[in-house]
């Protein structure tokens, strides 16, 4: 077991208080994919980010790696986060004013345990496998959409964390490509052994997980 | 900040945003460059002229002058005139032998005379020093234009004068004067010497001459009319009070009464100097503030990414701040350079003045400390002027800006 959450509540405050997530209880396991699926407002979205530690202003407890959370200061929740926890989003966020591979080396040479030269050899074992290493050099900006975030998912495997989070991965996207990022991170799972978790309002996604959470009006359908 | 945030990657990612955008980035360089090259121009210029006008009139004026009260006219206006001279004089110099803030001081007589030259006559006064105690007061050699300085006076026919004065008279070093005294007494005098201090209120009236030579003429063995008072401290005004409690019968004026108007003139150039480059600098720095605080908000989104990915407040803090220090450092340092061209082309512009001082170039100060101060004024200026915005892109929520697509 990855992750673990107990009796998690999430309001929000604007416009007027309200209640978004209710009791949610959930155990992932490692290596498998996950989804969570439901309509807009159903707090799916709301439930990743406090899964993936961005949002720490929630009542209950969430344990990664049998480390509560909670107890992390913001200086080590950033350490963490950039150790066990990768990102992938609706739309690829890469930084423009870097080419591909640079994007690709920012989270690693944060983390600093590996010199330049093998995050660099790392970087590009990542384009290799994603089929994308013809454009190491390029400015992010001038990728196709599923190109765009083939790089996202190599960021975000770069320091090769345990748990991927993936926002709404193929929200962005034809159904081609879809097709080709769904894929890959299936392949992630299994021969990686990686833990991933994805937002998603796609049948074609949730059906073809392992394990379908669904999330209605704030709270998981057993 | 901690070793942890000062890393070669965040450097890389500060420059990374630099040349992202070149053209603000140079901008906001020039920015800091401006206010810098300003800033060192007008304070070479400013301090260039107030050291001159210091110099000139300090070095050619005594801080302290002790000088006879004029008598009051008697109803009846006796010709065969005298001199006033001042009373015990002997009192006068031991009372400043015991003083421990004077530097040097020495007598001189004074008196109105009427130079004639072969084609002009000019009403005027006669300095008459003694040699010995008037070179500790004023370092002559420097100021010498042609001839010899105060060792010619031990011919007792020597007279050094002003530049002004001598054009005046249209003589030189060689040529010969006549000198009228007020009581009808004359005498042939040989030039010896031409200086200039610069500033036309002396050059212009400005003689030296043997006093003892003045005191035989006028009849008036002991006169003494005036104590010229060098201080080591100038601005310990203490003894000009105590003077005046123990001197009877004499005027005391220091270096502040006689050139209220050039104390009053460094002043303001002061002022000035510091006004407008503070001004200059606070606009630099609103510069920098600007281009940044846009920045910021334009790359929310990147901030909030680079937080997902591991970067902390501090990181991101640092990324910014080091935008505005790289820029800082490279306007500061253009900066310097330029206002140093500027500063040395000031320096080589000839000067046509006749009025108030003479120089042929504009005075200029090239004191390395006020490159030193543009420089670190310049990159603080940025910096703070940069924190704001970082402490504002420190404190993006990735969660609000992924969200709000």
């Amino acid at each position: 077991m990855i992750l673990e959450t107990k009796h998690i509540n999430k309001y929000f405050y604007e416009p007027e208080k309200h209640q978004v997530l209710n009791g949610i209880s959930l155990q992932i396991a490692s290596g498998e994919l996950t989804s969570v699926y439901g309509e807009s407002g159903s707090g799916k979205s709301t439930l990743l980010y406090i899964l993936s530690t961005l949002d720490s202003d929630f009542e209950g407890s969430l344990y990664i790696h049998d480390r509560d959370i909670k107890e992390l200061s913001a200086a080590e929740l950033t350490n963490f986060r950039n150790k066990h926890i990768g990102f992938v989003y609706q739309f690829h966020y890469l930084l423009p004013e870097f080419n591909v591979l640079q994007n690709i080396m920012l989270p690693a040479m944060k983390l600093g345990k590996k010199d330049k030269e093998e995050i660099k050899h790392d970087a590009v074992m990542l384009l290799e496998e994603l089929g994308i290493q013809d454009f190491a050099k390029r400015s992010s900006y001038k990728l196709s959409g599923g190109q765009q975030q083939r790089v996202a998912i190599a960021r975000a495997l770069i320091n090769d964390p345990a748990l991927i989070v993936a926002d709404e991965p193929t929200g962005n996207l034809d159904q081609k490509n879809s097709d080709v990022i769904f894929a890959l991170l299936k392949e992630i799972t299994a021969n990686k052994g990686k833990s991933v978790i994805i937002a998603t309002h796609d049948p074609k996604i949730y059906q073809n997980s392992d394990r379908a959470i669904e999330m209605i009006d704030g709270s998981v359908r057993l | 900040m901690s070793k942890q945030v000062i890393n070669s990657t965040n450097i890389f990612i500060a420059f990374q945003y630099l040349l992202a955008r070149k053209k603000q980035s140079l901008l906001a360089t020039i920015g800091v460059m401006l206010g810098v090259t300003t800033f060192i121009v007008m304070i070479n210029f400013m301090t260039g002229v107030n050291d001159f006008l210091d110099d000139a009139v300090f070095n050619g004026s005594p801080d302290i002058i002790i000088s006879a009260k004029q008598k009051k006219l008697s109803s009846k206006p006796i010709f065969g005139v005298r001199i006033n001279s001042l009373e015990k004089v002997k009192n006068i110099d031991h009372l400043l032998s015991k003083e421990n803030n004077i530097q040097s001081f020495a007598h001189q007589v004074i008196s109105p005379a009427i130079l004639v030259s072969e084609s002009k006559q000019l009403p005027g006064s006669i300095n008459g020093v003694f040699p010995s105690s008037e070179k500790e007061m004023v370092d002559l050699k420097r100021r010498l234009i042609e001839g010899k300085g105060f060792e010619s006076l031990t011919e007792e026919n020597a007279i050094l004068l002003g530049i002004s004065l001598a054009k005046k008279l249209q003589v030189s070093v060689g040529d010969h004067l006549k000198m009228i005294l007020p009581n009808g007494k004359s005498m042939h005098l040989k030039i010896t010497g031409v200086f200039s201090f610069g500033i036309t209120t002396i050059d212009n009236v400005r003689t030296y001459f043997p006093a003892k030579t003045l005191q035989n003429l006028l009849g008036q063995n002991d006169a003494i009319t005036h104590v010229h008072i060098k201080l080591k401290d100038r601005d310990d005004v203490g003894l000009k009070t105590e003077l005046s409690q123990q001197i009877g019968a004499a005027t005391i004026e220091d270096w502040k009464d006689a050139n209220k108007t050039i104390v009053i003139g460094n002043k303001v150039r002061d002022i000035l100097t510091w006004s407008v480059s503070f001004a200059l600098l606070l606009v630099a720095g609103f510069g920098m503030y600007n281009i940044l605080n846009i920045t910021v908000i334009h790359k929310r989104k990147d901030i909030a990414v680079l937080k997902t990915i591991g970067y902390s407040a501090a990181d991101i803090i640092f990324v910014f701040l080091m935008q505005s220090a790289i820029i800082g450092l490279l306007g500061a340092l253009f900066g310097a350079g330029l206002g140093y061209l500027i500063s040395y082309m000031i320096s080589a512009t000839p000067l046509d003045t006749s009025d108030f001082i003479i120089v042929d170039t504009y005075p200029i100060n090239f004191k390395l400390v006020y490159y030193v101060l543009g420089i670190v004024f310049g990159i603080l200026t940025t910096m703070l002027a940069g924190y704001f915005p970082s402490k504002k892109a420190s404190k993006v929520d990735p969660v609000t800006i992924i969200r709000g697509i």
